[in-house]
């Protein structure tokens, strides 16, 4: 997407906001998660992911990208032995997702793989307290004229409105919880820049959320009483993305009335760099080597919006 | 020359004026020639003597574990290729040939862990004693918990007095069943690719699985807190056995040692940083080695040279350097309908047998060398590590305890250790899935897969 966040903004009528939401950062306040224990396992993980998976001296990003991910994961994961209602999560890898909605006139439509989904038996509590969600109707969304709001976009021909969550009827992990972005190509070309690596995560986000919707609530355009959240986390192994998408309205052809909301926090790194062979300059090792830059907080923030939802 | 002369007039030099001290000291003067060793250099079978203890030296004397195996694997040569998964018939006794293994049918028996709460109260120790040769009631089982009832009776309701909670057999159950309905059924999916059954269902139905059973198992095995898994590792392991005489080449005529490679690349494995505890004791003697009289390649085996890997999944540095538990998918070339259709359905087995033996050999022995041990230095403890073989819906159990790595044809000769393998028959998870629901789910394959995760050493 061209312009990134703005331009995703536009197409699903989404306000933006700085930072987390407050009920994530109470998660990340509350001394109840022993974060201090974890952060011995985070840098484990780090120099696993980094260092010592392979045969070769420094594994390539698209084979610690994953394995990072991976084992801050399993981190998360086994902090169920202290919420038993946490193993109700279920991860699913290469699913599908359709979702068609109309904005202005422009029919615009989300589709395909995208990321790892981890789905939950119950839903995420709203973020957004009422008050926050009126107060959207003033927000007016920014354009860029002249630049039309689908450019990049590409265009085609659909024969069939298709809205699909990718799982079937009856499934017990009916709720999208989070989405994990992984970009992990080895060439920088390939990689999304992190503000398009926000856009995309807003567009699959709200993706998921709308086709959530129309199967609860049906195809009707309308404003939701009990509006859907679903967070998103992008990475391209050091530099984190999260993102809350509260879905208030499925109501999406006029510019007015009441909006999506969206908490970005963008560009957490986890560590600033990586030192696989020790820099050397005249015979004198000047970096060792290690993992540089440390920051626990990110992986609090990981942490937080995994829990989040359950605690 | 030069040097070695004026050495000796510098010593002559010094015998003259400390005649004092010679009177002093009553030893010997040191030869003056320098030690007469065989050549380093020469076609001889001194020379070769010379050469492989200067080798075996330089090993010993190595700095840290990664110079040690760099050493190790130093000299290329062309070597056999050993596929843990393999087509080759009765493959699993070439297996246990080379890497001197005994496999004893059925599954070591354990210390219990707490009873499993079942709705159809399942007698747990049943079910998880060993299905082969001892099938004697488990009174002697160890029981570290002092509120399990005695063996053999229906566990009560009533939970031991503050020790750990029951197992809940029907939430990992559930689990199980949810796990499986997603990848089967409820994930709107393609096609599989062609000839790739085993990355559409039972791979990340596998995945899933673990990752799922380890999180909810980790509050009563506190190691599986402390693990590190792994998603599609490399394990390699590369070892002598055996000598023959070069065929071909430059080098026709010399007696080689065989060399082989493994290089295996499981499912899933689960790493840990304490090591498992030992079954039996290290030199126990549970049966016999076969002993094959032909030469590898008659199985078949292929010779290629390439890099001598010894791999467990991480590097040395890494905290998790023991193993505990692998898991492997059969690929889709070696599923059962294909040895069903060519009759060969007793091959069924031992593709299983043998994939378990040479994947822990493999991985045990290389967590033996980064702890480093080699042929020259032979373990001083046993290592133990388990592994569970299946296709998605058949599972087989593996537990390996390696004993000696001294297989050299020198060191092989006054070794009477034996590495063993206990193993079970592959048994179905599920009889089918339709509509939702998994039908004829067995529980056993539950509880023995539930036991294996929960291994974990005596202190803990």
């Amino acid at each position: 997407l061209f312009q990134g966040v703005r331009q995703a903004q536009w197409l699903t009528k989404t306000k933006l906001v700085e930072g987390l939401p407050p009920p994530v950062l109470s998660i990340i306040d509350s001394p109840d998660h022993q974060f201090e224990d974890l952060e011995e396992g985070v840098k484990r993980a780090i120099s696993h992911a980094r260092f010592w998976d392979t045969t070769e001296v420094a594994p390539r990003r698209e084979y610690y990208c994953p394995v990072l991910f991976e084992d801050l994961l399993h981190l998360c994961r086994l902090m169920s032995m202290k919420y038993p209602s946490l193993a109700k999560r279920m991860l699913a890898r290469n699913y599908r997702v359709a979702a068609t909605w109309e904005r202005e006139s422009i029919l615009l439509q989300v589709r395909g793989l995208n990321g790892i989904l981890m789905n939950s038996v119950a839903p995420i509590p709203p973020v957004a307290s009422k008050e926050e969600i009126v107060a959207t109707e003033e927000h007016t969304l920014e354009t860029f004229h002249p630049i039309s709001p689908t450019i990049d976009l590409q265009e085609v021909n659909v024969y069939k409105e298709l809205n699909d969550t990718g799982f079937r009827d009856g499934y017990p992990y009916a709720h999208p919880h989070t989405l994990f972005f992984l970009e992990s190509a080895n060439v920088r070309p390939r990689r999304f820049r992190p503000e398009q690596l926000r856009a995309k995560m807003l567009m699959f986000a709200f993706g998921n959320a709308l086709a959530k919707a129309k199967v609860l609530y049906g195809n009707d355009p309308k404003v939701l009483e009990q509006p859907i959240v679903v967070q998103s986390v992008g990475t391209d192994g050091q530099l984190f993305q999260f993102m809350v998408f509260q879905l208030n309205t499925t109501d999406l052809v006029s510019n007015d009335g009441i909006k999506n909301l969206v908490w970005i926090d963008p560009d957490q790194n986890l560590y600033e760099k990586a030192q696989c062979v020790p820099e050397v300059k005249k015979r004198v090792v000047t970096k060792p080597t290690g993992i540089y830059g440390f920051q626990p907080d990110t992986f609090k923030k990981f942490l937080a919006l995994y829990l989040h939802g359950t605690v | 020359m030069a040097a070695s002369k004026g050495q000796r007039l510098l010593w002559h030099g010094r015998c003259w004026f400390s005649q004092a001290e010679s009177a002093v000291s009553p030893q010997p003067p040191d030869s003056l020639y320098p030690p007469i060793v065989a050549s380093f250099t020469a076609k001889s079978k001194a020379a070769k003597r010379r050469r492989l203890e200067h080798f075996r030296q330089r090993v010993h004397a190595a700095a840290s574990v990664e110079e040690k195996l760099r050493l190790y694997g130093l000299l290329q040569r062309p070597k056999y290729m050993v596929y843990p998964q393999t087509f080759a018939l009765n493959a699993d006794r070439w297996y246990r040939s080379f890497t001197k293994t005994v496999f004893v049918p059925g599954l070591p028996r354990r210390a219990a862990p707490a009873a499993t709460k079942a709705p159809g109260t399942v007698v747990p120790e049943a079910a998880k004693g060993p299905e082969g040769a001892t099938g004697v009631a488990p009174g002697a089982a160890k029981t570290p918990e002092p509120g399990t009832a005695a063996p053999g009776a229906a566990k009560a309701s009533e939970p031991a007095a503050g020790a750990v909670p029951y197992l809940d057999l029907g939430e990992l159950r559930s689990l199980a069943c949810d796990a499986l309905l997603q990848e089967s059924f409820y994930q709107t999916k393609k096609r599989p690719f062609l000839y790739r059954d085993q990355d559409h269902t039972p791979g990340p139905f596998l995945t899933q699985l673990v990752s799922t059973l380890a999180a909810s198992l980790c509050g009563r095995n506190p190691l599986l807190a402390a693990s590190s898994i792994d998603l599609k590792p490399e394990v390699n392991y590369y070892w002598h056995h055996g000598e023959e005489v070069v065929v071909h080449g430059h080098r026709k005529g010399r007696v080689d040692p065989v060399r082989f490679q493994i290089d295996d690349k499981p499912h899933l494995q689960i790493r840990v940083p304490k090591q498992l505890p030992a079954v039996v004791p290290l030199d126990s003697d549970l049966g016999d080695v076969p002993v094959i009289d032909h030469k590898p390649s008659k199985l078949p085996l292929f010779k290629k040279q390439y890099e001598n890997k010894v791999f467990i999944g991480s590097k040395v540095a890494d905290p998790c350097c023991y193993g505990h538990t692998q898991f492997h998918l059969i690929p889709d070339k070696l599923k059962r309908q294909r040895y069903i259709r060519a009759n060969l359905e007793d091959q069924i087995e031992v593709l299983y047998q043998a994939n378990g033996i040479a994947s822990l050999f493999a991985w045990t022995a290389a967590q033996a060398m980064y702890q480093g041990f080699w042929n020259e230095a032979d373990v001083t403890r046993p290592f133990v590590s388990q592994a569970v073989v299946t296709d998605g819906k058949y599972f087989a159990f593996f537990c390996y305890q390696l004993n000696t790595l001294a297989l050299t044809v020198e060191t092989i000769q006054n070794n009477p250790r034996k590495n063993i393998c206990w193993g079970t028959d592959s048994k179905p998870l599920y009889d089918v899935v339709e509509d939702g629901n998994v039908k004829g789910f067995n529980d056993e394959v539950l509880i023995q897969l539930v036991h294996f995760l929960l291994n974990r050493p005596k202190e803990l």
